[in-house]
């Protein structure tokens, strides 16, 4: 090569050489830029497409009464599970699919990979659980579908073949099955209502759903499988569910390229909710559902009662018992409700919380607040006389009638309530007119939502108002609305919790209106907002009191007497429109001991013929009675050691 | 030179093809090799065994007039003990099948005792068994229930013609539904292995929350539910003597402490049940 030719070659070579440099040096740059600048960015790209995290709930808190008995709780639920992931199960699924593919090019069919392949999973899963069978001494069958959704939507998750397996199933299971199984015994927790129907509404259920993870959990960006955790639907569990859920668990596996487990490289366990006590009396409300139950002569068997009662402290307002009737069992609706319970509970009516949720006229309970507006506005007297014929003639010529249709002749104030005699009310009412009355009503809280921490208390209470009257039906205020109004008819709508607040602040002689569900601590009902006072003078609530004790000793509601206790009650039976006839209602208001209050209790029940009679003193008074009485045998110190108390009348 | 090399690697060329002909050998005659082995195993366990018991028996020799003397009254008082026992627990017996034929109850299960002397103790980190001097010829079964006065040994995992393999409860591949003593729940009972030197340790699974230890009360004490199927019910397995959070939160994990005299083995009882036709 001439020395010119070799120059320009070797120039050449350097263009080249530097050219290649170029492009490795790019090469390196880019290695570099990817190595050392973007490597948490792969590695996070790795991470999502490698790590799959699995979110396990966390038990529920338990429920307990205020005496630390357990109401709701957690119950273990052993199923037989296949682990997806184990590799035996990986090497038999592709195995098995080997097999079947073989038999068909034998036969020559023709076949479909997908379905092959379900089929092939599901053979093996029927192959566990054949095994599992015989160990039991079952049958079950595989279902090929939900073998294939399994697999294709939680591959993590270990796929039941025996749900909800009895303790003899568990031990035998537990014995027979070698440890290192791809079957192997499964817990996850149900939830447990010891005492069944009691307290159902009260209680409340769960739903099971799938969960969201919590935001905390570690892993946020990772595909994620969450097994079913529940939430609270109603009652408690719904109210406090926040308390009661407690913390999920989670556990971050390193997948194979087919999405089974590899490694398991993090893992929290999942906490337990927080327990919570409520202040229900489990033994007075088992009294009181108890006492639901009548004999029935006419179907020769016992019958339950519709409707509800609401026993409180009087002082600390905390709900001791709560009964809404009819009911269910609450074990039924766990860990699902089937279509079949749905719908007898519907048909039963089962599902409303009448105690929070049912809407009743008050009927003649009523009268105390007639009497106490009455008081206040100075209309009446405690000596205020009025004469009852047996009706109250309108000056437009309308008749109503007193219950007692041979009049009541002669009464002053405690009489009047004793005997609850429509006609003097009637009186007091017109003189008082239903702007007071209704203004009265609603500072004693009836118009309002109580505030009870329960879910779906209803807002749609009424007091009517002339304003009500005109918005609701654009008609005017008419004479008859008051005196309906005066004895708790008409258009007037509360709840039996309402009804049984009312009867704590009357034995009070003071309003607070906020009752509670949970059990209060002596520093909560101290920092409670301060009473406000009802406005009676002494003398005025003693005519109230006075009334009522005449109620149980010489009235409608002597059926509520328990010897040694005084009680002062007011029985009341109302009506509402149905169907073209009328239901009749029946209602019970007391509080004891008289001297020194502790319980009030509301009980109300429902008619269920049309124009069927039901009275307060036959119906609600024995309900009453026995959860007073389950109250007093609890509170020995407080029954007088004489057999019947007698508290002196006017 | 290559040749030099060639020579080097004999060794590892050799044992790289014998494994893979023994790879490549039928898993019948593999099963076949295994068992023999065992077999061929089994006289030297057993005559060991037999050495062990001469070598007692010369001990015992050794023993003055007055120590055997002694030994046999003290071993009188305790055979006369446990005949007034065995006559008690024949009464109850009968009371007890009185009481099922009126309540016309099944029968329970029935099982017969097969002695057996303990020849070779094996346990390491990986498992605990022992071997037995008994197998077939007793007609022991795989799977039987083996007992000692102390509750549970295990479980017979192989059967040879004259000697059978026990993997004992220590054993992290036995597992058996038990019951807390006074409770009916079943919990699931798994050998805890055993770290080197240290006693052998078991775990309970699925213990409620509400089973609690304290310094001021007994332990509890696990024995078998009977509801599994292989052990009957009542038979003592340990006592749980420390709880932790379970997995789910909604039981406890329990450390079992097990009988220290599973240590020290010298004879177990074989439970062979008996079919209810006999």
């Amino acid at each position: 090569m001439k020395p010119e030719e070799k120059m320009k070659y070797q120039g050449r070579l350097l263009l080249f050489y530097g050219l290649l440099g170029l492009m490795i040096a790019t090469l390196l740059a880019g290695v570099g830029y990817r190595q050392l600048i973007e490597t948490d960015q792969f590695s996070e790209r790795v991470k999502v497409q490698n790590h799959r995290r699995i979110v396990t709930p966390a038990p529920r808190g338990n429920i307990y009464d205020r005496e630390g008995r357990l109401l709701v709780g957690n119950k273990p639920k052993f199923s037989a599970v296949v682990y997806l992931s184990d590799s035996g199960v990986r090497s038999a699924f592709r195995n098995e699919y080997r097999i079947l593919v073989r038999d068909y090019r034998e036969r020559g069919e023709k076949y479909n990979t997908g379905r092959l392949q379900k089929l092939a999973r599901a053979n093996v899963i029927q192959t566990y659980l054949d095994d599992v069978n015989r160990m039991l001494g079952l049958e079950e069958k595989v279902d090929v579908e939900k073998v294939s959704s399994h697999l294709n939507y939680n591959p993590l998750l270990p796929f039941p073949i025996i749900a909800d397996l009895t303790r003899e199933e568990f031990a035998v299971l537990l014995e027979s099955l070698p440890v290192e199984s791809p079957v192997q015994v499964y817990v996850s927790n149900q939830r447990n209502y010891p005492y069944e129907s009691t307290a159902s509404h009260t209680l409340g259920y769960v739903s099971s759903t799938f969960l969201t993870p919590d935001e905390n959990l570690p892993g946020e960006d990772l595909t994620t499988f969450a097994e079913k955790g529940t939430f609270g639907r109603s009652g408690v569990e719904r109210q406090f569910d926040e308390i009661l859920q407690g913390e999920m668990g989670m556990e971050i596996w390193v997948v194979d390229p087919y999405g089974f487990q590899v490694e398991s490289i993090e893992r929290r366990y999942p906490t337990k909710g927080s327990d919570i006590q409520l202040s229900l009396d489990i033994d007075l409300q088992t009294a009181a559902e108890d006492a639901f139950w009548v004999w029935n002569d006419k179907e020769q068997k016992k019958i339950e009662h519709v409707g509800a009662a609401v026993m409180l402290d009087v002082n600390t307002l905390e709900v001791l018992a709560m009964v809404s009737k009819p009911d269910y069992n609450l074990n039924d609706t766990t860990p699902f409700i089937s279509n079949k319970t749905f719908q007898q509970i519907e048909e039963a009516g089962g599902w409303q919380n009448r105690a929070i949720q049912g809407l009743y006229p008050p009927g003649s309970p009523f009268k105390l607040l007639t009497s106490i507006a009455a008081l206040k506005a100075q209309t009446i007297t405690p000596e205020t006389m009025h004469y009852c014929p047996g009706y109250y003639r309108h000056p437009t010529g309308r008749i109503q009638y007193c219950w007692k249709r041979s009049g009541h002749e002669e009464h002053i104030l405690w009489e009047g309530i004793r005997d609850s005699c429509n006609v003097y009310f009637y009186l007091t009412g017109l003189e008082t007119g239903v702007d007071i009355i209704s203004r009265e009503a609603i500072y004693m809280g009836l118009a309002d939502r109580t505030g009870i921490n329960l879910p779906h208390e209803t807002g749609h209470m009424i007091i009517p108002t002339r304003d009500w009257k005109k918005r609701r039906f654009d008609r005017s205020w008419y004479p008859g609305d008051t005196t309906n109004l005066s004895i708790g008819q008409g258009f007037t709508r509360v709840t039996p919790l309402q009804m049984a607040l009312f009867t704590a602040n009357i034995a009070r002689n003071e309003i607070t209106t906020k009752p509670s569900i949970l059990k209060l601590t002596p520093s909560a009902v101290k920092n409670r907002p301060p009473s406000k006072s009802i406005g009676l003078t002494d003398e005025q609530h003693q005519v109230l009191i006075d009334g009522m004790i005449g109620s149980v000793q010489l009235g409608s509601s002597k059926r509520v007497q328990i010897p040694g206790v005084s009680i002062a009650a007011k029985t009341g039976t109302a009506e509402v429109a149905k169907d073209g006839g009328k239901i009749e209602l029946a209602w019970m208001v007391a509080f004891a001991p008289v001297e020194d209050p502790r319980v009030a209790i509301a009980v109300i029940i429902e008619g269920q013929e049309l124009n069927q009679n039901f009275f307060g003193g036959a119906h609600a008074a024995p309900i009453a009675r026995a959860t007073l009485d389950a109250y007093f045998q609890k509170h020995p110190e407080l029954v007088e050691q004489s057999p019947t108390a007698s508290v002196a009348l006017p | 030179m290559y040749k030099k090399r060639l020579v080097q690697f004999k060794p590892l060329i050799v044992l790289a093809v014998a494994t893979l002909a023994w790879l490549m050998l039928p898993v019948v005659f593999k099963a076949i090799a295994k068992t023999s082995f065992y077999e061929f195993q089994a006289p030297v366990s057993i005559t060991s065994s037999y050495v062990r018991d001469l070598q007692d028996f010369w001990a015992a020799r050794t023993k003055s007039k007055n120590e055997l003397y002694e030994a046999g009254q003290s071993l009188a008082r305790l055979n006369a003990s446990y005949e007034l026992t065995a006559l008690q627990n024949q009464t109850l017996e009968e009371e007890i099948s009185r009481l099922e034929s009126l309540l016309q109850l099944p029968s329970r299960p029935d099982f017969q005792y097969e002695i057996a002397r303990v020849v070779e103790r094996d346990f390491n980190a990986w498992w605990q068994r022992i071997t037995i001097r008994k197998g077939n010829d007793y007609g022991i079964p795989v799977g039987a229930p083996v007992v000692f006065v102390g509750g549970v040994v295990g479980r017979v995992r192989e059967v040879y013609a004259y000697t059978s393999v026990v993997d004992i409860i220590s054993n992290n591949h036995l597992r058996l539904a038990v019951v807390i003593e006074g409770d009916n729940r079943p919990l699931s009972y798994r050998g805890g292995g055993s770290a080197s030197f240290a006693k052998p340790l078991g775990i309970a699974e699925f213990v409620p929350v509400d089973i609690q230890i304290s310094d001021t009360q007994d332990l509890p004490t696990l024995i078998t539910s009977g509801m599994g199927g292989v052990y009957p019910a009542g038979l003592r397995v340990g006592e749980i003597r420390r709880l932790r959070q379970g997995a789910g939160g909604m039981f406890y994990d329990g450390e079992v402490e097990l009988d220290p005299r599973l240590a020290s083995l010298t004879e177990v009882a074989v439970m062979i049940q008996i079919p209810p036709e006999q």
